[in-house]
């Protein structure tokens, strides 16, 4: 291994390490805040979002589904920043995704996994050209991506509002929801207790797919150059319009399979007010995850798992309200973006440590 | 009287790219002196720099301004002790004026308002007491380059700097603007400042410089008072070796035409037609240069033989098709090779590997990919085969280019670009900003593809690359051809006359 090389993973590894240290030790302010020492607060934190007592009642496990979404938002995520798109639009992809798979699962009848194949194929089409159209609007009219994602999130979400209320309302409850899917369509789960199940294991093959597609394939190597360096793809004879194109579609179809398996392995249903941001969380994720499908499924679990614990280790066990967990989130965050603020710091340890060897020989 | 700036057995080794960038460096220069750095790319002149002026640190030795042992770690350090820097890309604000921009961070203010009153006359008095001819009131962004970079230079002065460290000032300058700077220059030492101009280009260092001290390879080679130099000695100590300052190259036997332009019509940025009317043919085994001014609409033309601009008028045939309206990676396919004018922008891409930046143009060959699956082996021997083939000094396969020097990102470019022995080159400034010893690869690797049956267009502002290359020269004046000359016809007069828009007197 090369010294370049060396030096690149130690910061991958070790900026992420010590932002997560940093977060957490800020958030300790807070926490002193509520009289329980953050040492036993966090202990707590862990315990809720990553201990596992038994196979049937497992926090990890529950972490671990919390994160599919998260993964799937933010390899769509991944795939756009890397063709130079900014795709703000997994919300509303997310959501059709959702749709589609809801509507699927019970108006056909399909034999066992041919069903849920053909539901999450068929929303990851849908997904795909609800992203591809503000593709198309970007490459051909100049249409700021930025801008027609977000207005097509509004759009995507008042259709799944109508769609839940009137065409597939299952009855007259409270809360408005759609028919339960067919036996036939539902996505196995691994232990009963814990809605974990296949689809994480589908998540992790798609990261596998969007590395393989970006690093090892010509389309994802078109992708990755005409979105780091347009001129120069345009001039090596890369069509930089359709690889934004392609790009947008295939970010489109990993937040619709996101949605799909939202409700064939947790929910069974669409429910008024279904998503919870889970298409912004996803962005989230990408930058944390360096827009690299590695990063994204570490940081997905780690952002799942700090969820979870928020909300069963902090205000279960000790009463601090849970949205200490986004704050800690928040803060990681923080500390991510000044990632410069750690090279500074690592390069100077680094030198002092040069330095010594020096001294000494 | 002490030295204004001393730098003694300074190293600097980069640990991320594995170069020793400067090794036991030492460094005088005198007060009130225009001091020139001189070397190759590479040859470590702007680390050194660099690190004076407290954007870099260095490993080991010492520094001494004015006699006293400083220690600087930051460039408020070095401007402190009354250092300045001009940077080859300039840092200024287009949309602020000139005195807004020269007053940046110090503007003048009462209670904390600022009275933008003052900022024209303070400006005014300070280019006045240097001989500086600006309009303080101008906006940056309607300046020529050289009236940029006299900004520059008056920020220096604004904060008092007495010793001026000038990053290839002359770069991006046209010939006029730099015998003004020059004047500006050896007005400043005049006054007592100190100047130390960072170039490669030699005849500059004879036309302004005092003393000239050579680095090769991160070492001083030696300081020498310019009286008892010559540029060829200086060259040599430059390279290393002897330079040829002229290419040596047989008499064309040129073959069919490779290149045929009928009545081309290309429009500029703003959508005005830039090129009007253009008709040229290039055959295999020639080479023609076209010469003129920046800006004539070489560039246009260039970038619509490649594809990467629409023809809205006229022909471009390839070997006797029309190629006219043909996508950039068709045009590819068919041998036309292209080295263009921007090579960071766009002849390459700096934040990916070697490897990746040599298959652009290939990548959809059965060799580099099979079934849409890049073959991660083929391209990397591709790029170790570059590298071996066009000497490629530190570059490594699967590794990142941005730490490589210009002259060898140009050789990167040049070796993807004739990797497949292309029927056409198009060469758009093929050395700009190269120093001594790239450029004399460049040209022979030029002549050598155009011996092995290439037909080469070489577009440059240099007259003397156009007379020593070209088999058969043009001459573009605002987007037609002002005239075509032979290798024999074609001096420097000629051209001159016709690059200025003038007619020859007829036969």
């Amino acid at each position: 291994m090369s010294d370049r090389l060396k030096v690149q993973l130690t910061e991958a590894l070790l900026i992420p390490v010590l932002a997560v240290l940093s977060g957490l030790a800020l958030a300790s302010i807070f926490v002193l805040l509520t009289d329980v020492p953050p040492l036993r607060a966090y202990v707590e934190l862990y315990k809720g979002g990553f201990s596992c007592a038994e196979l049937t009642r497992c926090n990890l496990f529950q972490s671990l589904q919390l994160a599919t979404p998260l993964l799937l938002t933010g390899l769509s995520a991944v795939v756009a920043f890397r063709s130079g798109m900014f795709n703000i639009g997994q919300e509303g992809q997310f959501l059709i995704g959702a749709t589609m798979a809801a509507w699927l699962g019970f108006a056909i009848h399909l034999p066992p996994v041919i069903h849920p194949a053909f539901v999450i194929a068929a929303s990851m089409l849908a997904a795909g050209i609800y992203g591809w159209i503000p593709g198309v609007l970007k490459v051909r009219l100049g249409v700021n991506e930025v801008i027609t994602t977000i207005i097509m999130n509004n759009i995507a979400n008042l259709f799944m509002t109508y769609i839940v209320n009137f065409p597939l309302r299952a009855d007259t409850g409270t809360t408005a929801h759609s028919p339960l899917i067919d036996e036939t369509a539902r996505l196995p789960v691994f232990f009963q207790g814990s809605k974990w199940g296949v689809g994480f294991i589908l998540a992790l093959l798609a990261a596998l797919l969007v590395y393989l597609y970006l690093w090892r394939s010509t389309p994802g190597y078109e992708q990755r150059m005409a979105g780091q360096a347009p001129l120069f793809a345009r001039y090596g004879g890369i069509r930089s319009d359709s690889a934004a194109i392609r790009g947008m579609f295939i970010s489109g179809a990993l937040a619709g399979m996101a949605g799909a398996i939202e409700i064939l392995g947790v929910h069974r249903r669409l429910l008024q007010g279904f998503s919870t941001g889970l298409g912004f969380d996803g962005l989230l994720v990408a930058i944390l995850g360096r827009a690299h499908p590695l990063g994204v499924v570490l940081v997905a679990i780690l952002f799942a798992g700090v969820r979870l614990g928020a909300q069963i280790g902090l205000q279960t066990s000790v009463h601090i309200p849970r949205e200490l967990g986004g704050g800690i989130i928040a803060l990681i965050i923080l500390f991510v973006a000044a990632e410069n603020f750690y090279r500074g710091w690592i390069n100077r340890v680094k030198e002092g440590v040069k330095r010594l060897a020096a001294r000494k020989a | 009287m002490p030295l204004a700036v001393e730098m003694l057995n300074i190293s600097k080794y980069f640990p991320s790219s594995g170069v020793q960038a400067n090794r036991r460096v030492n460094f005088a220069v005198e007060k009130a002196e225009v001091h020139a750095l001189v070397g190759e790319n590479g040859a470590g002149k702007t680390t050194l720099m660099n690190i004076l002026y407290g954007l870099l640190h260095h490993d080991e030795g010492e520094i001494r301004v004015n006699g006293r042992p400083v220690s600087i770690h930051h460039p408020n350090d070095a401007i402190r002790l009354g250092l300045g820097m001009v940077h080859q890309h300039f840092k200024l604000v287009p949309s602020f004026t000139v005195a807004q921009n020269i007053l940046l961070g110090m503007e003048p203010s009462r209670f904390g308002l600022l009275r933008t009153g003052m900022e024209n006359e303070m400006v005014r008095q300070l280019a006045e007491d240097f001989g500086l001819r600006v309009n303080p009131g101008d906006r940056v962004r309607d300046l020529p380059v050289g009236m940029q970079q006299r900004v520059e230079i008056l920020k220096t002065l604004q904060r008092d700097a007495q010793i001026l460290l000038l990053d290839e000032p002359t770069a991006v300058l046209t010939p006029q603007e730099v015998h003004e700077l020059f004047e500006i220059i050896r007005g400043l030492a005049a006054r007592g400042r100190t100047v130390v101009l960072i170039t490669h280009k030699l005849p500059e260092v004879m036309a302004v410089a005092d003393r000239v001290t050579v680095m090769r390879r991160g070492e001083v080679v030696g300081t020498l008072p310019l009286a008892q130099t010559s540029i060829p000695e200086l060259a040599k100590m430059m390279v290393g070796r002897e330079v040829l300052f002229t290419v040596e190259k047989k008499p064309a036997s040129p073959g069919p035409a490779a290149l045929e332009v009928d009545d081309l019509i290309v429009a500029g940025v703003g959508g005005a037609p830039a090129v009007m009317g253009v008709s040229l043919e290039v055959r295999t085994g020639e080479i023609l240069g076209i010469a003129g001014v920046n800006g004539n609409g070489q560039t246009e033309l260039v970038e619509a033989i490649t594809g990467l601009r629409p023809v809205e008028g006229g022909q471009v045939r390839l070997l006797g098709r029309d190629i006219s309206h043909w996508p950039v990676n068709e045009r590819r396919a068919q041998g036309v090779a292209h080295i263009p004018e921007d090579r960071l922008g766009m002849g390459l891409n700096v934040a990916t590997t070697l490897d990746e930046n040599v298959v652009v143009s290939r990548y959809r060959l059965p060799e580099f990919s099979r079934w849409g699956i890049l073959l991660l082996d083929a391209i990397r021997r591709l790029a170790a085969r570059i590298v071996e083939l066009f000497a490629v000094a530190s570059a490594r396969p699967g590794e990142g280019i941005a730490t490589l020097s210009g002259g060898n990102l140009q050789k990167v470019v040049l070796g993807r670009e004739l990797a497949g022995d292309p029927r056409l080159i198009v060469a758009n400034q093929p050395t700009r900003g190269l120093d001594v010893g790239s450029i004399e690869f460049v040209h022979k690797t030029l002549v050598e593809a155009r011996d092995k049956g290439a037909a080469i267009l070489l577009v440059s502002v240099e007259l003397e690359e156009i007379q020593a290359l070209s088999d058969r020269i043009l001459v573009m004046y605002r987007g037609q051809i002002a005239g075509e000359l032979s290798e024999a016809e074609a001096t420097e007069e000629k051209l001159g006359v016709l690059m200025a828009g003038g007619q020859l007197e007829s036969k």
